[in-house]
């Protein structure tokens, strides 16, 4: 479109304006006559100035000129914008200022953002919709290559023209689903309970519970698929809620057909309290091992602004045992917050499920947040660790010191020197 | 990129364009080191003649990079030239076009049309405060006193806050004015530096030094000095505010510290109702302490003694003044290990008084609540700063009481603790700006950046009149 824009003005620009001053001619110059008439003009900038001296005010004549055209057109426009028009405006000249700002934006969007509270709120807003257009751009372009090579790929197949010899019938995606809902059908009679506590809406913005409820599609479809699924309860479930709206825009109607449980009960309504384990990353307790007839609650809450100790209060509240992944027993934790996602709970859950093994259970938390495992024997470990800090120089090898001792008091203290 | 030194015919643009990788933003970031070399405007001219000639047009962000330049060599004419191309090709601009704007035309004799700028931007959006900064400093520049104010008026009615400059070129400007207004309006802005806590830099004293000084037949004279550690002047004998706060003061700060603090969203997030009413019965029952101790905190003293050790050492040395002390803890203290000692910890118990929180909750929040319910009389030992209660609290009037209050209470510098402490011990006069009317004290700080909000400038002002 830009690029467009600019070939025209370049036509309007460079070609008809010398002669539209002198001629009185306006537009209605053919197409052909351009180059013709851009030779000329050069020709007559260098014959006006032998000296080869520059006019260095030559832009703003330019620009100025075009303005005269680009006002008589723009005069029947109405003066006064409304409040809408003007922030799509604005945006116009944000966009033009090479701020990150989409290109398209729709009115509900227009409006999220003249709510937003403050100018950053502003600015944040738009440069998420900016990256989103980015994402969605990709993907298309992405598609339409596939598309093409499918084509192309289906072209060369047609011309060889060969079929294939094979005992089974190509086990589609259908058969393969109906293979899945048996299984998670079986896993709601008989298999372990797993509660989603969905009693955070309040305590979450609007994108935390749309990434929540992404979250928890993904966990649903990992645990479909996994050999031996939980029954997912989802509790403490209100109709009506933002989370049933945003689950309804992810499933639409297989909502009503998904093999999980979901309930405005309270867990405790529905399970014995002595069997009930509250997951959170906040408690004190730390999860020896995975115990097949507990049933573990996760909190279905995204927390972008560390609010520390929601779920421990939760669980608190209603005297239930609580505890907590343990991530330092077995990684060597370098950076980020301990709470992980809750597809990555699902899939540790499940892993420890089916195995048992920590180590291949924690193999899912993402591999940026820790150096290494440290099932090893201590005097292993230490040793890696000595080798670390002869890596890292001076000052470093005191912080790492410093983060160890952090992570692992007392038992795991290295030797001073 | 390095920019050429002289103006280049269209042709040397040209290839210096083609030479470059990315043709595309060829102008953008030769413009930008142009910036940053601060090359003559000419040179600039002669790329956007070859980008005119070329597309017919110059984009927008290309002009904008452009102004920069102009602005940052104060060619007024060029701005204005830009102006008026900008103002017809675009119906509205864009903040940064009229930062720039603003900023290049309210240095210039044509000041005022930086004023009906910052009233265009009034229409799509609430003006930075750089923009009022510039009007303001450009009104005040040229005498404008009563414009300057009014426009300063306006921004405090928006939120907007001020930076120090600006009140800075309020009391340099007004040096040697006389005018009961303008008087009323400067000792306006001494009271809002008082109201929000704000030290002002040494520039910023050194003019309300010199206004004061210069206001005829006022008789003023400033000195520049240290406060005794008792609170009183040493140049004017004066003594200064002390620290306590006002009943009413100190009424809100507790009842906000037992609603957003300990209560917050969940009672259950920090403690548990039935901790807490069982903590209440017993601060009420014990009322009222001298000190109260976080006790966990103290204990992490020294890194070399038992935990304990230095929790008794602490207590011994605060019981010796016949105070009333309360400890605070967790209840794993109470557990025999290697670095709680039971024998200890009972030599303690009778010594003070000891409550023991669960051990997921927080003993922080209590250690406010008993020293608030105590009364004024009553301080407390700890050398956490903080932060993350004052962080609870719901408005900045009430943040600014909790710092008044803890810099009056807390006690983290003891001779008994040795050098262990690195923080001022209580403060027993107030750290603000504040008057008698024949004398002004006003703190400020030596450096432009306070580096942490706990920490007061030790310097000051003192202005007294003859």
């Amino acid at each position: 479109m830009q690029s467009a824009n600019m070939l025209l003005r370049k036509i309007v620009g460079s070609s008809v304006l010398p002669f539209a001053a002198q001629h009185g001619m306006k537009k209605d110059l053919f197409p052909l006559s351009r180059t013709l008439s851009l030779s000329l003009c050069l020709k007559q900038d260098k014959s006006c100035e032998p000296s080869e001296k520059l006019d260095l005010d030559e832009w703003k004549k330019v620009m100025k000129s075009r303005l005269q055209e680009e006002v008589s057109e723009t005069v029947s426009e109405p003066k006064e914008l409304s409040s809408l028009a003007a922030a799509r405006e604005t945006l116009e000249m944000w966009r033009l200022a090479g701020r990150a700002v989409p290109e398209k934006i729709s009115e509900d969007q227009l409006k999220t953002f003249m709510e937003c509270p403050s100018k950053s709120a502003k600015k944040k807003y738009l440069k998420y919709l900016h990256i989103k257009e980015l994402y969605k751009k990709n993907d298309k372009r992405k598609m339409d290559e596939k598309r093409e090579r499918r084509l192309e790929a289906q072209d060369e197949a047609s011309k060889t023209d060969e079929t294939k010899k094979s005992s089974f019938v190509c086990l589609w995606t259908s058969t393969m689903d109906k293979a899945y809902n048996w299984r998670a059908a079986q896993s709601m009679i008989f298999g372990q309970p797993l509660v989603f506590d969905m009693s955070y809406e309040k305590e979450m913005s609007v994108r935390e519970v749309t990434n929540t409820v992404r979250q928890l599609v993904l966990s649903e479809s990992c645990n479909r698929r996994s050999v031996d699924p939980f029954h997912i309860h989802f509790c403490n479930f209100k109709d009506d809620s933002l989370y049933q709206r945003e689950f309804i825009k992810h499933y639409r109607e297989a909502w009503d057909k998904l093999l999980i449980t979901v309930t405005d009960q309270c867990y405790t309504e529905i399970f014995p309290k002595d069997k009930l384990i509250y997951l959170t990353a906040d408690s004190p307790k730390v999860m020896k091992t995975f115990d097949h007839d507990k049933i573990y609650i996760v909190g279905s809450m995204v927390d972008k602004s560390i609010k520390t100790g929601v779920s421990l209060a939760r669980a608190k509240r209603l005297g239930l045992e609580t505890a907590a992944l343990p991530l330092e027993k077995y990684l060597l934790w370098s950076t980020g917050a301990k709470n992980l996602t809750l597809d990555q709970m699902m899939h540790i859950l499940l892993t420890l499920k089916d195995t048992a093994d920590w180590k291949k259970a924690l193999e899912f938390v993402p591999k940026r947040k820790y150096c290494g495992f440290v099932n090893k024997p201590v005097k292993d470990l230490k040793k890696t660790l000595d080798l670390i800090n002869t890596l890292k120089l001076g000052k470093a090898r005191e912080e790492v010191e410093k983060k160890f001792a952090k992570n692992y008091p007392k038992k795991y203290r290295l030797k001073q020197k | 990129v390095q920019p050429p030194e002289k103006p280049l015919q269209a042709e040397e643009w040209n290839k210096l364009r083609e030479d470059f990788q990315l043709p595309e933003i060829f102008e953008e970031v030769m413009l930008n080191s142009m910036i940053r070399c601060n090359s003559p405007i000419d040179v600039a001219k002669s790329l956007l003649t070859h980008v005119a000639k070329r597309n017919g047009d110059v984009a927008y962000n290309v002009l904008v990079k452009y102004l920069t330049l102009c602005v940052q060599q104060g060619q007024v004419s060029e701005i204005r030239d830009v102006y008026d191309i900008m103002k017809v090709r675009f119906k509205i601009l864009e903040d940064g076009a009229y930062n720039l704007l603003i900023k290049g035309l309210s240095n210039s004799d044509q000041w005022r049309m930086a004023l009906t700028l910052l009233e265009e931007i009034k229409k799509i959006t609430i003006p930075s405060r750089t923009c009022y900064e510039s009007c303001i400093k450009a009104a005040s520049r040229h005498q404008e006193m009563k414009l300057a104010f009014e426009l300063y008026n306006e921004m405090m009615a928006k939120g907007v806050v001020p930076t120090l400059d600006v009140l800075q070129s309020f009391f340099h400007f007004s040096r040697g004015v006389n005018g009961a207004e303008l008087q009323k309006e400067l000792f306006g802005i001494l009271l809002y530096l008082r109201e929000n806590q704000i030290y002002p830099h040494k520039t910023l004293m050194r003019s309300i030094k010199l206004w004061f000084e210069s206001i005829p037949g006022g008789n003023w004279r400033g000195r520049l000095t240290k406060i005794k550690d008792s609170g009183q002047c040493p140049v004017c004998n004066h003594q200064l505010e002390d620290s306590n706060l006002t009943e009413e003061e100190y009424s809100n700060l507790s009842e906000s510290l037992i609603r957003d603090v300990i209560h917050g969203t969940d009672t259950f997030r920090k403690t548990s109702p039935k901790e807490f009413e069982a903590f209440q019965t017993f601060v009420e029952s014990r009322l009222p302490f001298d000190i109260v101790i976080d006790g966990l905190n103290v204990s992490h003293i020294k890194s070399r003694k038992m935990q304990c050790e230095n929790l008794f050492d602490a207590v011994n040395c605060l019981a010796k003044e016949n105070a009333r002390l309360l400890v605070l803890g967790r209840k794993h203290m109470l557990m025999n290990s290697s670095n709680w000692k039971r024998e200890i910890m009972k030599e303690m118990q009778n010594k003070a008084d000891f409550f023991f929180a669960e051990n997921i909750s927080e003993d922080d929040a209590f250690l406010l609540y008993a020293t608030l319910r105590s009364g004024k009389h009553c301080k407390f030992v700890t050398r956490d700063f903080l932060r993350d209660h004052k962080a609870c609290l719901s408005d900045s009037v009430r943040r600014h009481l909790f710092r008044k209050w803890q810099r009056g209470h807390q006690i983290s510098k003891k001779k008994c603790f040795s050098s262990v402490f690195s923080q001022q011990p209580a403060f027993r006069y107030d750290c603000v700006v504040q008057t008698t009317g024949d004398t002004w004290h006003i703190p400020y700080k030596d450096v432009f950046e306070e580096k942490h909000s706990y920490q007061v400038p030790r310097k000051w002002l003192c202005i007294q009149q003859k």
